[in-house]
């Protein structure tokens, strides 16, 4: 995989896990159960997030944070040659092409980069 | 939705090899037979959030969970160490039994926080901790779970 893509996966697993600790209800039982501070949690995360970014390339950072302005999901999973980002088929061509994930791509249709599943 | 629907008997481990946190798991992504950049992903996100607290509810129970959009759909781990591991539980206690938790971000169903909810509530059963330590075969843990109506 593409030390790049590697990067953007877990800057948007991280960004997920933030999400969801903001939004409450796994908050809720991050705190109840797990004895988690949550605004603690948030601010390491946010940390960790602005760490990761700084470690992006140029060009894919520019994408980054072009997509990253239309949404909090900047990775797409490619599953069956669809991209899960907007639900539109990728070139047949692509899809089928060896060495995927080993370079960035991303999606013709919504920009989001591409991680292929499948 | 029932719990013992996201077990297979091939992610029950009754005899972790691990003997230490990161090697057990290690050791529970691996059961995922996901690729070896996936699972290094998974350990990633798993420690990740490790760090931002312990997942050892005490009881020798712990539960670790993260997302990632290296797995399609939410998966469970089960792993059994009797002599126990370090996991800085809540109680100072070592874990004996690991329940592992992944889910892609985003799930038609959204099962992840009912799930977590689930296992859980499951753990602060009074008889759960002896009833995991007397299974002797990873069916009976599924049935177990039947047993409990979850």
């Amino acid at each position: 995989m593409h030390p790049q893509l590697e990067l953007l996966l877990e800057i948007q697993d991280l960004q997920m896990q933030r999400g969801g600790l903001a939004d409450g209800t796994l908050g809720d039982m991050e705190s109840d159960v797990f004895d988690i501070k949550v605004e603690d949690a948030i601010s390491s995360l946010d940390e960790k997030v602005l760490e990761l970014e700084g470690r992006l390339e140029e060009g894919v950072r520019k994408r980054y944070q072009l997509v990253t302005g239309k949404g909090p999901r900047v990775v797409a999973p490619v599953i069956n040659g669809i991209c899960y980002g907007c639900f539109v088929a990728i070139s047949t061509a692509r899809a089928s092409e060896t060495g995927r994930n080993r370079r960035v791509e991303s999606c013709d249709h919504c920009g989001r980069f591409l991680y292929h599943l499948d | 939705m029932k719990l013992r629907d996201f077990f297979s008997t091939e992610a029950i481990k009754l005899d972790l090899e691990a003997e230490t946190k990161d090697d057990a798991l290690k050791e529970l992504v691996a059961c995922f037979g996901l690729d070896e950049k996936s699972d290094g992903i998974l350990f990633k996100m798993l420690k990740r959030r490790e760090n931002l607290g312990s997942t050892g509810i005490g009881r020798g129970i712990a539960i670790p969970h993260c997302r990632s959009l290296v797995v399609t759909r939410l998966r469970i781990a089960f792993g059994r160490k009797i002599s126990g591991l370090d996991f800085k539980a809540i109680d100072e206690k070592p874990a004996r039994y690991v329940f592992l938790i992944v889910a892609p971000p985003l799930e038609v169903s959204n099962q992840y926080l009912p799930v977590l909810g689930k296992i859980a509530q499951f753990s602060k059963e009074a008889d759960v901790p002896d009833a995991l330590a007397a299974l002797s075969n990873p069916q009976e843990l599924i049935e177990l779970l039947e047993s409990k109506g979850i």
